[in-house]
C-alpha cells in the first residue's frame, strides 16, 4: 500500500499516541484479568477498554490503516461479551489481546516507516482472536451452565451475535467492517481526547524556554537585592543628612521601594505560573513507563511459574521527559531481573515460610532536585558466595582480590559487562547485559546506583537521579563564611539550642528532641570547615530527615527560604557528589551550593566521623580564593588538615572554636590586614604562641620587618611561594616554635 | 611632516620621498612576513606564566578569560579545585592549574580564569596569574616534541625564546580521571 508523504507524517504522530493507548489497554486488560480470589471486574476499566480499543480501531481506519482496523474491531468482537456479562477475562484471552497489542504496534511502526508492503496479511491474528474467543464461549458456556442461568442465555446470544460478525468479516473485513454491528458502541462514552488539539514541540525549544524562567527568576532575586540596596542607602542617607522622614527625596524613595517590592513580587508570581505551565509540558508521572511493568512482571511469571505482586508507590509524581526516557530500560532490567533471579517459585518460598506470591515494590520520591527510585523485593537475596565463584571462573576477578572485596564491592560485581549467574542464555538472562545497561543508562544521567541485599531476605535497588528541570524550595544557612542550601522538604523543624537539650559524652552530641534524643552535628565540622564544638543557647539547629532517619544540624544563622533551580555539579566533582545535590544561581550570578539531606543525616549518624584527626592543623587566612586552594594544596601535601577563612575577621572568629598549629595569613586584605591579624592575636592569651607565617605580594625588606615586628614568625614573598619554599618554611618555622616553647 | 598628515591631510600629491619608502618597506615586510606564513605552518596558542615556567594552550581550546571573581569554594573537594562558577548559564569547575601540574608556589595570586574546552563540550575554568598572549609556535617543532614526549604537558625548546611548556588537556584531564563518562 502506497502511503502519500502527508498521511505518513500523520501516521508517525501516531505512533506514540498509540503507544501510550496500549499502554493503557494494556494495564485495563491486566485488571479486568482472571484471578483467583479477585474482586468483580469493574465497569469503569471495562468501559475504559472498549474506549480505548474503539479510538485504536477508529483511528486506524480514518488513516487508511485497514489491517490495523480489522484488528482493533476483532479484538472488540473478543471483548465485547465478556463486557456485556461483566466477567473476568480468562488468562488465554488476555495473553492473545495482549500478544495482539503488541504485533499492533509493530505493524504500525511498518506502515510509519513506509514498509506497510512487508506486511503479512492480518488474517492469522483475526484467525487467532477468533479461535480464542470462541473457547472462551464454550468455557463460559460451562461456567453458566454452573452458576447463573440467565446469564449463560445473555452470554450465548452475545457469543452468537458476535460470531457471525465474525463470519462476514472473514469473507471481505472490509465490507464487513463496515456492516459489522458495533455491540460495545452503547457502552463506549466520547473520550474527548481526540478532539483536543496537540501541537508537536522539540523538547530543546522547550527546555530553551525553561532557562529563559530559571532567568527571570534570578532576575526576581535581583530586584529583591536592589530593594535592599535602596532600603540601605535611604537609612544611611537618611543618617547622614538628617533628612526628615516627611521630606520629599524620603517620601520618593520610599515609594520607589516599595514600587520594586510591588514588582518584584508580581515577576514572582508570573515566573511561577510560567515554571509550572512548561513543566506541565516537559514532565509527565512517572506512572507512565511505571505501570506496562505490570505487564512485564505479568508474563515473566507466567513463563517462569512463579507469582509476584508489583506495587508501586509514587507513581504520580512527574518527572522530567528525558528522564523517563532513559529511566525505562533500567525499570525493565531490574524488574525482571527481581523475578527472574529474586523471587522464588511458589512452593520454595512457601517452605521457607514466605507467602507463596512475591513482593516487587518500585517506590519513587523526589527530594529538592533529585529523584530516589527503589526497586526491592522480597526474594532470596544476591548470593555473594556464588558471584565470587562466577568472576573467578569467568576470570573476571582473581580469588586474591574477591578476598580484599568487601561485601558491598563483591555485590557490585553484579554491574561488570558480561557478569551472569546464569550458566545457560535464556530468553529472560544469562547474557550479562541487564545490570551493565542499568549503570551506564543511570550514569548518563548524572545518577547513582546502590545495592543493599540480605541473603535469603530480598535486595534493594536505590537509584537517584538529578532532576535539573524545575525548581524547588531551597532553605540557605551560614555556617562561618560559606552559605549552603537544604531542600525545604527535608527540614522537619528549626530549634534554638539549649545547653539543657543538648547531652554531650567524649565522642558524640545528641539532642533531645520531642522526647527523643537525635545525634547532632555542628554543619561547619561535616563540611570540614572547623573543629566539632556544643552549640551555644539560641543557636539555630535544623532538624533534618531523610530515609525515615533524623539529625540534629547546628548551623550559625539561618537565612530563609527561596524557589530555586538546582544545576548539578560539574562531572570532576563527582567524588563529592554524596554530598551536594548541586548548585542554584543567585541574584548575581554568584552559587549556592545545596546540599543532599541524605549525606547530612547519614554523616551526622556516623559516629566514626568523631575521632579527632592525629594530622596538624593549619589556619590559611587569604582573601584570595585560588591562593586558598594552592596554600591548602601544599599544606595537605604536607600531611596538614587545612582550616581556610578569606578575611581576618572570618580567622578571629575560627579561633575562637578552633586551636591550629600554624597560621598561614595573607598580608594584603581588606578591612584587617594581615599584619594587624598578628598583633591582635599575639594579644590575646590562647594565640600568643602560635606559629604565624605572613605570606605578601612584596618582598621589601620594611614590609617584612613590620610583619615580624608584628610578632610573625616567618614571612614569604610570593615570589618565594612560586619556587616551592613555603612548605619547608613552615615546617621550619613550627619546629623552631615548637623547640622554644616551654 | 608625519605618515598621518601625509596620508590625512593632503592625500597622495602631499606625499614625501620619506613617506613613501616607509611604505614600501612596510609593504615588503608584510609580503616577507605572508611568504614565511605560507612555508612555515603555526599553531597558534595561548601563553601564560604559572610559578616560574611559561606554559600554553592550544588556541583552538581556549574559550575566553574571564574576572577571577564569583567563583564559590566547594568544601570537601579535591585540593586542585578551586571551586565552581557560572559560565553562559552552566555550573563549571575553577581548577588550580598549579595544583595540577603540580607547581609548589605562585608569583602573583592568580586573576585571570581560563576557561578552556577540556572534551568535546566540557569547560573548565583554569586559573592564571596573568592575561594569556596569542602566539604561534611552528608545529613541525610542537609536532616531534610530542612525538619525543608523552603525557598530558610537551616541553618545546624554541631558539631564542624561552622554554614553554605545552598542555594537552584532554590528557591532562584524563590522567586526573575525569573523562566525561569517568567515575
Amino acid at each position: 500500500m502506497a502511503i502519500d508523504a502527508a498521511l505518513l507524517e500523520i501516521i508517525v504522530g501516531f505512533v506514540p499516541e498509540s503507544t501510550e493507548l496500549c499502554d493503557k489497554i494494556s494495564r485495563d486488560l491486566l485488571q479486568l484479568e482472571e484471578k483467583p480470589g479477585a474482586p468483580a471486574p469493574a465497569p469503569d476499566v471495562y468501559k475504559s477498554l472498549a474506549r480505548g480499543l474503539h479510538t485504536l480501531k477508529g483511528t486506524s481506519a480514518t488513516l487508511g490503516l485497514d489491517d490495523l482496523s480489522t484488528i482493533g474491531h476483532a479484538m472488540e468482537d473478543v471483548v465485547a461479551p465478556l463486557h456485556k456479562l461483566m466477567k473476568p477475562i480468562p488468562s488465554a484471552i488476555a495473553d492473545e489481546l495482549l500478544r495482539t497489542l503488541d504485533g499492533f504496534q509493530v505493524r504500525l511502526r511498518a506502515h510509519a516507516e513506509a514498509r506497510s508492503n512487508e506486511l503479512a496479511e492480518p488474517a492469522p491474528i483475526i484467525e487467532r482472536l477468533r479461535d480464542v474467543a470462541s473457547g472462551n464461549a464454550s468455557a463460559s458456556g460451562n461456567a453458566n451452565s454452573s452458576g447463573n442461568a440467565s446469564a449463560s442465555g445473555n452470554a450465548n446470544s452475545s457469543g452468537n451475535a458476535s460470531a457471525s460478525g465474525n463470519a462476514s468479516a472473514s469473507g471481505d473485513s472490509s465490507t464487513a467492517l463496515a456492516k459489522a454491528p458495533e455491540p460495545t458502541e452503547a457502552a463506549v462514552e466520547p473520550s474527548g481526547q481526540d478532539d483536543q488539539g496537540s501541537w508537536r514541540v522539540k523538547m530543546r525549544d522547550v527546555v530553551a524556554l525553561f532557562r529563559e524562567v530559571e532567568r527571570m527568576r534570578e532576575m526576581r532575586l535581583r530586584m529583591a537585592e536592589r530593594r535592599r540596596l535602596v532600603n540601605a542607602t535611604l537609612a544611611a542617607v537618611t543618617k547622614l543628612a538628617n533628612i526628615p522622614e516627611t521630606g520629599t527625596v524620603y517620601t520618593q524613595l520610599v515609594a520607589i521601594s516599595r514600587a520594586l517590592q510591588v514588582d518584584g513580587e508580581e515577576i514572582g508570581e508570573v515566573v511561577d505560573s510560567l515554571e509550572q505551565g512548561i513543566k506541565t509540558i516537559c514532565t509527565l508521572p512517572l506512572r507512565t513507563i511505571v505501570e506496562p511493568l505490570h505487564r512485564s512482571v505479568r508474563d515473566l511469571c507466567r513463563n517462569t511459574g512463579k507469582e509476584a505482586v508489583l506495587s508501586i508507590v509514587g507513581g504520580e509524581l512527574s518527572i522530567d521527559r528525558r528522564i523517563l526516557e532513559r529511566l525505562k530500560g533500567p525499570l525493565v532490567h531490574l524488574s525482571r531481573n527481581a523475578i527472574d533471579h529474586g523471587i522464588e517459585p511458589p512452593a520454595v518460598r512457601t517452605a521457607r515460610g514466605k507467602h507463596r506470591s512475591g513482593a516487587l515494590v518500585i517506590r519513587v520520591e523526589q527530594q529538592g532536585n533529585m529523584v530516589f527510585v527503589e526497586v526491592a523485593d522480597d526474594g532470596a537475596g544476591i548470593d555473594c558466595d556464588r558471584i565470587r565463584q562466577v568472576a573467578v571462573e569467568r576470570g573476571l576477578h582473581s580469588a586474591q582480590e574477591l578476598a580484599r572485596m568487601t561485601t558491598a564491592e563483591v555485590i557490585r560485581i553484579i554491574f561488570e559487562p558480561g557478569f551472569s549467574t546464569r550458566a545457560q542464555v535464556s530468553g529472560t538472562s544469562g547474557r550479562g547485559v541487564g545490570m551493565d545497561v542499568v549503570l551506564n543508562e543511570v550514569r548518563a544521567l548524572g545518577g547513582t546506583v546502590d545495592v543493599q541485599s540480605t541473603f535469603g531476605q530480598g535486595t534493594r535497588f536505590m537509584l537517584v537521579l538529578p532532576a535539573d528541570l524545575g525548581s524547588c524550595p531551597i532553605l540557605l544557612v551560614r555556617c562561618g563564611e560559606h552559605q549552603f542550601g537544604l531542600p525545604v522538604v527535608s527540614v522537619q523543624g528549626i530549634v534554638a539550642a539549649r545547653r539543657e537539650r543538648v547531652r554531650s559524652s567524649s565522642d558524640t552530641l545528641k539532642l533531645e528532641y520531642m522526647e527523643e534524643l537525635l545525634p547532632m552535628r555542628d554543619l561547619g565540622h561535616l563540611m570540614g570547615l572547623r573543629e566539632q564544638e556544643v552549640p551555644s543557647d539560641g543557636q539555630p539547629v535544623l532538624i533534618v530527615q531523610a530515609q525515615g532517619r533524623r539529625a540534629a544540624v547546628a548551623v550559625d544563622e539561618v537565612i530563609g527560604d527561596r524557589e530555586q533551580v538546582v544545576h548539578p555539579l560539574p562531572l570532576e566533582l563527582r567524588s563529592i557528589a554524596s554530598a551536594y545535590q548541586g548548585a542554584s544561581i543567585q541574584g548575581f550570578g554568584e552559587l549556592l551550593l545545596v546540599l543532599r539531606n541524605d549525606w547530612v543525616v547519614l554523616s551526622a549518624h556516623d559516629a566514626t566521623t568523631e575521632v579527632r584527626s592525629a594530622k596538624r592543623r593549619a589556619l590559611v587566612v587569604d582573601d584570595s580564593v585560588t591562593a586558598r586552594a594552592m596554600h591548602r594544596a601544599v599544606l595537605e601535601a604536607g600531611g596538614y588538615t587545612v582550616h581556610a577563612v578569606g578575611s581576618a575577621r572570618g580567622a578571629l572568629e575560627q579561633l575562637r572554636h578552633s586551636a591550629y598549629d600554624v597560621i598561614v595569613c595573607d598580608v594584603a586584605m581588606d578591612e584587617m590586614d594581615g599584619v594587624a591579624l598578628t598583633k591582635e592575636l599575639r594579644g590575646r592569651p590562647d594565640t600568643s604562641t602560635v606559629p604565624i607565617m605572613l605570606v605578601s605580594m612584596s618582598d621589601a625588606e620594611n614590609e617584612r620587618a613590620r610583619g615580624m615586628a608584628a610578632g610573625a614568625d616567618g614571612f614569604l614573598s610570593k615570589k618565594d611561594c612560586a619556587s616551592g619554599r613555603l612548605l619547608a618554611e613552615i615546617t621550619s618555622v613550627v619546629s623552631r616554635k615548637q623547640g622554644l616553647s616551654p | 611632516m608625519s605618515v598621518a598628515q601625509g596620508l590625512n591631510g593632503h592625500g597622495g600629491e602631499a606625499m614625501g620621498d620619506d613617506v613613501r619608502a616607509l611604505l614600501a618597506a612596510r609593504a615588503e615586510r608584510l609580503k616577507a612576513r605572508l611568504l614565511s606564513k605560507e612555508d612555515e605552518a603555526t599553531l597558534m596558542i595561548a601563553q601564560f606564566r604559572v610559578g616560574e615556567g611559561q606554559y600554553a594552550i592550544p588556541l583552538a581550546d581556549f574559550r575566553a578569560a574571564v574576572p577571577l571573581r564569583l567563583v564559590t569554594p566547594v568544601p570537601l573537594s579535591p585540593p586542585q579545585v578551586v571551586g565552581i562558577l557560572r559560565y553562559q548559564g552552566q555550573v563549571i569547575s575553577a581548577l588550580s592549574l598549579a595544583s595540577l601540574l603540580g607547581i609548589r608556589g605562585w608569583r602573583n595570586d592568580p586573576t585571570v580564569l581560563l576557561v578552556v574546552e577540556a572534551a568535546q563540550g566540557k569547560l573548565i575554568g583554569l586559573d592564571c596569574e596573568e592575561v594569556p598572549k596569542p602566539c604561534s609556535l611552528p608545529l613541525a617543532a610542537v609536532e616531534k616534541a610530542r612525538k619525543e614526549g608523552s603525557g598530558p604537558i610537551v616541553e618545546l625548546f624554541i631558539p631564542g625564546s624561552v622554554p614553554i611548556n605545552l598542555l594537552d588537556l584532554a590528557a591532562l584531564f584524563e590522567r586526573g580521571g575525569w573523562k566525561r563518562n569517568g567515575h
